[in-house]
């Protein structure tokens, strides 16, 4: 049974234990009333007869015309009050009839006793055989009025009777219906406990087992109440929640394979593919030292060219490394001086070619919040960028700086360089993208995939604008998590 | 640029990085004798006069070492724990000279207590820039430990 219904039933029962109590009460009280009533009524009629029994004294002292009339007043007014009174009962109805009667024999006595005096007294015999009548006439009124009194005390002791068992049917029902709420209040408590107390105690101890941490732990079918619902339904969500739990511990196990994995495959890279190109290089080399003479122009022009080609793919592969690097780095952010960090980067661009210049303007002060190693990174493709870009500009000029916009501060590095057609700014980002062809600008393409990388990886957004010929400038944030980093960043876009 | 009876020992296991190398050196006009073995057990028995090299029991140690990570059957790392593991090679220079610039690599090389950590360039220009510098500074200027200290 669901313990809402327990609750009703029980709520139930204790509202019928008052009704039937309040009924108890409603109904001594009429019962108590209505006795009342009966005694007033016997002690009204005790007192007509009462007073019946005096003016009979007195008619009988007396005998004056004036006492009889007064008797069959006060006869006539016991008569009525017999009449009005109501006794409901076999018992107090029989008395009654009993009343009655002796009333409706009194009156006959009574009026006989009137003729008898009305007689003529003058003669003596007569006289003395009316006197003798009149006392037997007397005696039996006498009688049947002490007899009717008698009964109406009688009606007047059966009142106090009911009254009294009233009272008492009323105790005991009293007690019985207190009892039973008694009763009703101990099973409740005990319920209570069993029903809920117990099975909340029982899952506030699973709910710390598992807060701290034991996802194995059983909670059990539970009742078929609402606890055991919320049992069950606890139950299940652990289970979801441990299913999900076990999810993403597979994905992570996954995710720290992949990334062994990819450390070892950059290990390999970093030591095996450089070799051969180490050969070729240095071979090709050797052979132009050695036997240049032997080759010819032509001849010394190919391995010029296997050379070139060889240290491009040496770059190529660094690049590669350096942008798996950004990705695999561990944060580590602290307060970042960026106008001192691109004047470092700045200070090692030598004139090459020679005669080359560049104007640099470094906004001071320049802060935030950031990994050194990651902006290092950064900055420095950046401003390889801007250098490379501005390599066939006169006057070039390379600006780094910050503005608030939006409430935000945006760092910028900007060139009057070569710029870039704004139709190609989604392909700016990725890697192996290029803008420009390698015999203007060499490059592998990688160098903005791994600014942006290391951006992401700190919780920035990067963008550029620019204008072929009026060279680019490229933005950056940091710190905004809610924006993810988009497809050409994923590892394995 | 030679000075004499300080030995190099190269420890290098592909044959185009050994001649490449020593062509660098010649190059550098290091005239320095050069020993090359090819792994890193080969590279502890030259250094300890074991199995093939019992015979070098008398020799001296070399002055430099120049060690590449990637090597058969035991390690550049492996090799540098042994050397200052051991008494008799505690103190020899030791310049890694490989392929590369992991820090993982970098990191373990200095910790094991290699000398110098040296990447070979791709352009063999800078090798040979590089091992020219190298054989300045590890065979000329740096003040090498007297004999006696190193026993």
């Amino acid at each position: 049974m669901r313990i809402g219904s327990k609750e009703s039933l029980a709520t139930a029962i204790l509202l019928a234990a008052v009704g039937v109590i309040a009924a108890a009460v409603w109904w001594t009280n009429v019962e108590v009333e209505d006795a009342r009533r009966q005694r007033r009524e016997a002690s009204e009629l005790a007192r007509a007869q009462t007073d019946l029994r005096l003016v009979t004294f007195e008619y009988v002292l007396n005998n004056h015309e004036r006492a009889r009339a007064q008797w069959y007043q006060v006869s006539r007014r016991l008569d009525e009050l017999i009449a009005a009174s109501r006794f409901s009962r076999v018992a107090e109805e029989e008395i009654l009839v009993g009343v009655r009667d002796r009333r409706t024999q009194g009156r006959q006595i009574f009026d006989e006793l009137v003729s008898v005096s009305a007689d003529d007294r003058t003669v003596a015999p007569r006289a003395e055989l009316n006197r003798r009548f009149e006392a037997q006439l007397l005696s039996r009124l006498f009688i049947l009025q002490q007899d009717n009194l008698a009964a109406t005390f009688r009606l007047s002791d059966l009142a106090t009777e009911r009254s009294t068992a009233a009272q008492r049917r009323l105790l005991v029902v009293s007690l019985l219906g207190l009892a039973l709420i008694a009763m009703i209040a101990v099973a409740m408590s005990w319920l209570i406990r069993r029903d809920v107390l117990a099975p909340i105690a029982r899952l506030q101890h699973a709910a710390q087992q598992v807060a701290t941490g034991n996802w194995s732990y059983e909670f059990g079918k539970g009742g078929t109440d609402e606890i055991g619902q919320l049992t069950r339904d606890l139950g299940s969500m652990t289970q979801s929640l441990r299913d999900s739990l076990g999810q993403v511990e597979r994905s992570n196990r996954e995710l720290a394979a992949l990334n062994t994995e990819l450390k070892a495959f950059s290990y390999s890279v970093s030591h095996d593919l450089r070799a051969p190109l180490r050969s070729m290089d240095g071979f090709s080399l050797a052979l132009l030292e050695d036997y240049g003479d032997k080759l010819g122009e032509e001849g010394k022009d190919f391995l010029r060219r296997i050379r070139a080609a060889s240290q491009r793919m040496g770059r190529l592969i660094d690049d590669l490394l350096g942008l798996s690097r950004v990705t695999r780095a561990e944060l580590r952010l602290q307060a970042v001086d960026l106008s001192a960090l691109a004047r470092e980067i700045a200070a090692s661009f030598r004139s090459d070619p020679p005669g080359r210049s560049v104007r640099w303007e470094f906004e001071d002060k320049l802060s935030m919040r950031a990994d050194r190693e990651l902006m290092r990174i950064a900055m420095q493709n950046l401003l390889d960028n801007a250098w490379k870009f501005t390599g066939k500009t006169r006057d070039a000029v390379v600006r780094v700086g910050a503005r608030m916009r939006d409430g935000r501060q945006v760092f910028f590095v900007a060139d009057n360089g070569v710029g870039f057609d704004m139709a190609y700014t989604d392909r700016l980002f990725g890697a192996f993208q290029r803008l420009h062809h390698a015999e203007d600008f060499p490059g592998t393409g990688i160098g903005l995939a791994i600014v942006q990388r290391a951006i992401h990886r700190q919780g920035g957004k990067i963008w550029a604008e620019a204008r072929p010929g009026e060279g680019a400038t490229f933005f950056f944030t940091l710190g905004e998590s809610e924006d993810e980093p988009r497809g050409q960043d994923n590892p394995a876009g | 640029m030679s000075l004499e009876g300080k030995t190099i020992l190269l420890v290098e296991d592909n044959p185009d990085d050994v001649k490449l190398t020593l062509r660098a050196f010649k190059k550098a006009n290091i005239a320095n004798t050069i020993d090359v073995v090819h792994d890193g057990i080969e590279a502890l028995d030259y250094l300890f006069a074991r199995g093939a090299y019992s015979a070098r029991a008398a020799t001296p140690l070399p002055t430099l070492i120049i060690l590449d990570l990637k090597l058969p059957k035991l390690d550049g790392l492996g090799v540098l724990k042994a050397i200052r593991a051991d008494p008799r090679t505690r103190l020899v220079s030791v310049v890694i000279l490989t392929s590369s610039k992991e820090d993982q690599d970098v990191v373990s090389g200095y910790a094991l207590g290699a000398n110098s950590y040296v990447r070979k360039p791709v352009d063999f220009a800078e090798f040979m820039e590089a091992a020219r510098v190298l054989g300045i500074y590890w065979l000329m200027m740096n003040q090498a430990l007297p004999e006696h200290a190193a026993k």
